[in-house]
């Protein structure tokens, strides 16, 4: 698995704006979970455009991780454990 | 031979004879075992070969501990204060890789519902399976999101028994599965995990509406 520093995360202006909200939610890549699959889940648990969703899984898959959200720690541990429902491994820290 | 899912109005349709749809069934089954709360597998308490790999009691060739990348592979377990079964870590990963104390308390919160609603789209799946007639393997859209987790589910857990836990594991597994013996207990299961992989794909491009 690469690795990559998620070094991008201020490449996501439109997920919420993250002046004063410290925490995140992560996505890291695995060899099981599909290109498709994983672009499915961000339109639907996020309802984000099916653009950004592709971005966002292209970023996973090339870089190892991407940050798809970041809001209140509360709505951050909803946001892991949805997806990790849905099979993808998804963990929530703060944003540092 | 089994043809992939398609829309067809406002179903999602796979052609798939008994033998495939009882394969497919099984898995489900074997997963719900491995997800359900209480139930701890023992050893020896299956007979089939391939049932055994799934439920974790059987040992893979292909699945090699000390591979160079097997260094990279991070702490699903983080946060828990037990060993056990990997493909649980797997299906029920650490929430949080930082904190440990995060990582316990977000286990415990959510853990036992993560396993019950994975249960329930499996056991849907399964009577999705059953309901089939004239081998038609009828999804409706609002059964679709169920069947693509249980999907994604049994593909974990079998990843994880073939070994593949970072992206060079499946170069590595391609690599090495033309090595093994035509019966060896590896060949077939990949050739299960490629089929599932397959309907897996179809249904979520029959879902997003995107017939290739």
């Amino acid at each position: 698995m690469s690795i990559a520093p998620a070094e991008q995360q201020t490449s996501e202006p439109d997920v919420v704006e993250a002046v004063d909200t410290p925490w995140i939610t992560l996505v890291w890549n695995d060899p099981v979970n599909l290109m498709s699959y994983v672009t499915w889940v961000f339109q639907t648990h996020f309802g984000y455009p099916k653009q950004h969703a592709e971005k966002l899984m292209m970023d996973v898959h090339l870089k190892g991780r991407a940050v798809v959200a970041t809001g209140p720690k509360e709505q951050m541990e909803v946001d892991t454990e949805a997806l990790q429902g849905y099979g993808l491994w998804a963990t929530f820290q703060k944003d540092t | 031979m089994a043809r992939a899912f398609a829309a067809d109005g406002e179903e999602l349709v796979a052609i798939m004879d008994e033998d495939e749809r009882a394969v497919v069934a099984g898995l489900c089954l074997q997963v719900m075992d491995l997800v359900a709360p209480a139930s701890a597998p023992t050893k020896g308490e299956s007979a089939d070969p391939f049932e055994a790999i799934v439920a974790g009691l059987g040992d893979l060739s292909t699945d090699t501990e000390d591979g160079a990348a097997g260094l990279e592979v991070p702490n699903r377990a983080f946060g828990l204060d037990h060993d056990r079964d990997p493909a649980l870590d797997r299906l029920f990963p650490t929430g949080n890789r930082e904190d440990e104390q995060e990582a316990a308390e977000f286990r415990r919160f959510t853990e036992q519902g993560l396993r019950q609603r994975k249960h329930q789209g499996l056991a849907t799946t399964v009577r999705t399976l059953e309901a089939a007639r004239d081998d038609r393997w009828v999804v409706t859209r609002p059964q679709a999101p169920a069947v693509l987790v249980a999907l994604t589910d049994i593909r974990l857990v079998m990843g994880e028994r073939l070994g593949l836990r970072t992206d060079e594991d499946a170069t590595r597994l391609e690599e090495l599965i033309e090595t093994l013996e035509a019966d060896d207990p590896a060949v077939f299961a990949l050739s299960v995990y490629d089929f599932l992989t397959w309907l897996q794909e179809s249904l979520t491009q029959a879902l997003m509406g995107e017939d290739e």
